[in-house]
């Protein structure tokens, strides 16, 4: 049994490595391939199908029935001659459009060879859970990058999947502070904010900021840093102002809380369109022409490990007080926990990931401007968190990806008019979408209070455990 | 000067024009069970929530193994205001948060339960030892602690058994019955290994059957753990039965102190307790 699962994995791992490097060699002899037909042997059969079409053309004003018809076959054969140099490299040309996709499932096959080879050396020769999500979260990755390659970066699936990972991050950071710490805040969107100005003057490049700065003389800054460093130093700044923010405020209690952080996010909207502030800021202007990503694969890790450093967080010792907070804040601190400095810590580390999630919602944008970042942005992300259940990470990210699909793509349809054998279906305008929109949530609201997953996780084990009766034993 | 664990000089507790403490003197010795008793409204919880950091009083210190955790005197429109005695004795100022006076050692239970609700048996007492962590965020993010953790997740489920709710660990807190949920609430303030424990009406709604067991509860862990006991209760015979000594107050201020034989003969108790004919 030992060794059969370890040759099974010896041979898949042969398999993906051979894959990858078959893929990637045929890739090279491709690519000169496709540049010689381009230039050379394209160009002669479009000059010949030119000639033969200036042929029929001459034909034809000398209206001549038998040469028009004998220059026309001409034509035709030429042309079916430049089908058929398309067709002579169609297994090569699959194999080409195909290669990134070989590549993502030969990781795919590493990583599942690797699985096994673990379970061989384990005690009970289980496959331990671990292992199943490495391979779960590789096949994720792989899905989105042949995605990608297939239908293109440009097609609305994939839009809805870069839109929805960068709302994941922002959600589950607000639930880490509305969710597991019960500190009821509004300022996601002025952290956003914080993050997205951060990254976009930060990384355009010196040479464009004279067009970009262009009513303030280039701007203040002259240099430009690479997209990690930028990311993450737009998530310090986010944390910076959140750190100086929750000295006074959060003393506050609940709804004041609310107020007070939904007012700081406004005040900072304001500040950063302030005119005074344009060499740094370009004032009420767009930033544009910064870093931003060329494969959706990028928004995907990013977000992924940041939502993983919040479950860590939240799965330590520290989560578990600020849970404690949540549900009791005398009791918590009757237990020796700092009340002060856990919603502190809390605070900063949501709005380090909010400016991490605003950074990659600029790079997805291309563009940023303050008044896009406006409080119902905030109540965005809240219904998110609300309906994805308050303290469950997993329920922010579904809901995310769910919300982003239905009021992108889902619902678009009813923002157009319908006309139906002569009939134009009532009601289906432009606006209509949100109108449904706000129903659904209202049906979410009264029907689901506590959200999809309430304070639950989704796990694989509770959804492959078997269901246990009454008396019966647990299954570990 | 007296080696007491915990001493409360002078402390007087004033909201607005009530006295609800007046000039409550008194102390508890290392090892010792004592118990604050009194009538409804008497000021008993509002001296426990002086001792505890809850509220600031308005006048008087309390002291634990001679040093100052708590202090202060009358301020502002206090000072107008103040009706209780000894004004200006104490003109430092200590006001430490509850979870400070914790970490010193004292630990507490609530009157009206305070359990974590969402969580477990066992997640309410390990979050009790999140104050024996050496470990920063990064750390414990990063799971480096992990040979940290084991130990207080050993800990906590040493407090469970001690308190006889092992099997139970897995359950949502709430769901336990009112008696487990006591329990439970004294195996989570023992989780932060105090050496003094301050029981508020630990018996509160408890048959007699059930706050027997309790009084035996209380004094096996008492000598397992070496501590000193601080409680208020309403039950006679369970104060009378494992008290050392006894203080009754009534409308805040002290009428009577002394082991439970004296107590049980004071007429000011007697007549607190159950009214004096008026004639």
């Amino acid at each position: 049994m030992k060794t059969n699962k370890i040759i099974i994995s010896i041979l898949l791992i042969i398999c993906a490595v051979g894959l990858i490097i078959y893929s990637s060699g045929s890739q090279d002899g491709l690519d000169e391939l496709l540049l010689r037909m381009d230039t050379q042997n394209l160009a002669d059969s479009d000059a010949k199908m030119q000639k033969a079409l200036g042929r029929v053309q001459e034909s034809i004003l000398e209206n001549d029935r038998n040469k028009i018809l004998r220059n026309l076959d001409r034509y035709t054969e030429t042309f079916s001659q430049k089908l058929d140099l398309g067709g002579q490299n169609a297994a090569d040309l699959f194999i080409y459009k195909n290669g990134p996709s070989a590549n993502a499932i030969s990781i795919l096959i590493f990583a599942i060879g690797i699985a096994i080879l673990l379970s061989a050396f384990d005690k009970n020769g289980r496959l331990k859970l671990p292992s199943v999500y490495f391979v779960l979260v590789v096949a994720l990755y792989a899905g989105v990058y042949i995605a990608e390659n297939t239908i293109g970066s440009n097609s609305m699936l994939m839009t809805v999947l870069k839109k929805g990972v960068i709302y994941a991050l922002i959600a589950v950071s607000m639930n880490l502070l509305n969710g597991f710490t019960g500190l009821f805040s509004l300022g996601q969107a002025g952290f956003m904010l914080i993050g997205a100005y951060t990254y976009a003057i930060f990384t355009i490049p010196p040479a464009s900021r004279a067009q970009v700065y262009q009513y303030y003389d280039g701007g203040l800054i002259q240099f430009a840093m690479p997209a990690v460093p930028a990311i993450v130093l737009a998530g310090i700044a986010a944390a910076f102002f959140a750190f100086l923010i929750g000295l006074p405020v959060l003393r506050l209690k609940s709804d004041y809380l609310a107020i007070a952080t939904l007012g700081f996010a406004e005040i900072i909207r304001a500040i950063f369109q302030y005119d005074g502030l344009g060499p740094i800021t370009n004032g009420s202007n767009l930033l544009r022409r910064f870093t931003t990503f060329n494969t959706a694969l990028f928004p995907f890790i990013v977000a992924g490990v940041s939502i993983m450093l919040i479950a860590l967080v939240i799965n330590s010792t520290y989560g578990r007080s600020f849970k404690a907070i949540r549900d009791d804040e005398v009791a918590a601190e009757a237990m020796g926990i700092n009340l002060f400095r856990h919603k502190q810590m809390s605070f900063v580390i949501s709005s380090f990931f909010a400016g991490v999630g605003g950074a990659l919602l600029a790079m997805y944008q291309t563009t940023v401007q303050a008044s896009a970042f406006k409080a119902s942005m905030t109540y965005e992300i809240l219904l998110i968190v609300v309906i994805g259940g308050m303290g469950s990470i997993t329920g922010s990210v579904m809901t995310s990806f769910l919300f982003v699909a239905a009021s992108e793509w889902w619902l678009r349809f009813l923002d157009n008019d319908l006309i139906i054998g002569g009939f134009q279906v009532p009601l289906l305008r432009s606006g209509f979408r949100m109108v449904v929109f706000s129903i659904v949530i209202m049906i979410m609201v009264l029907f689901y209070r506590r959200g999809i997953m309430g304070d639950k996780e989704f796990t694989l084990k509770k959804l492959f455990a078997p269901r246990v009766k009454k008396g019966g034993k647990e299954h570990d | 000067m007296t080696n007491h664990e915990l001493e409360l000089k002078n402390i007087t507790m004033q909201f607005g024009g009530v006295v609800a403490v007046d000039n409550l003197s008194m102390y508890v010795d290392s090892g010792e069970i004592v118990a604050l008793i009194g009538p409804n409204g008497a000021g008993k919880t509002t001296a426990f929530n002086c001792v505890t950091g809850v509220y600031k009083p308005t006048n008087g210190q309390v002291l634990y193994r001679n040093s100052v955790i708590v202090s202060n005197h009358p301020q502002g429109k206090m000072a107008a205001l103040y009706a209780g005695q000894d004004a200006g004795i104490y003109k430092e100022t200590v006001e430490p948060t509850p979870d400070k006076i914790t970490k010193l050692g004292l630990a507490r239970t609530f009157q009206n339960i305070r359990l974590f609700k969402t969580q477990t048996v066992f997640e309410n007492v390990l979050i009790a030892t999140h104050l024996h962590r050496t470990s920063n965020l990064l750390t414990a993010a990063l799971h480096l602690n992990y040979k940290e953790e084991r130990k207080l997740r050993e800990l906590a489920l040493e407090m469970l058994r001690v308190v006889g709710l092992e099997d139970l660990k897995n359950e949502i807190a709430t769901s336990l019955p009112y008696g487990k949920q006591r329990r439970l609430e004294i195996a989570r303030a023992l989780a932060t290994k105090p050496k003094l424990l301050l029981l508020d009406e630990p018996a509160a709604g408890m048959n007699p059957q059930e706050s027997d067991d309790l009084a035996q509860f209380i004094v096996s862990i008492k000598q397992k753990f070496n501590l000193s006991v601080f409680l208020i209760e309403h039950h006679m015979d369970l104060v009378m039965d494992i008290s050392d000594r006894i203080y009754v107050i009534d409308f805040g201020k002290l009428i009577a102190h002394g082991t439970p034989g004296q107590i049980q003969d004071n007429p000011d108790v007697i007549a607190a307790y159950l009214g004096v004919d008026e004639q």
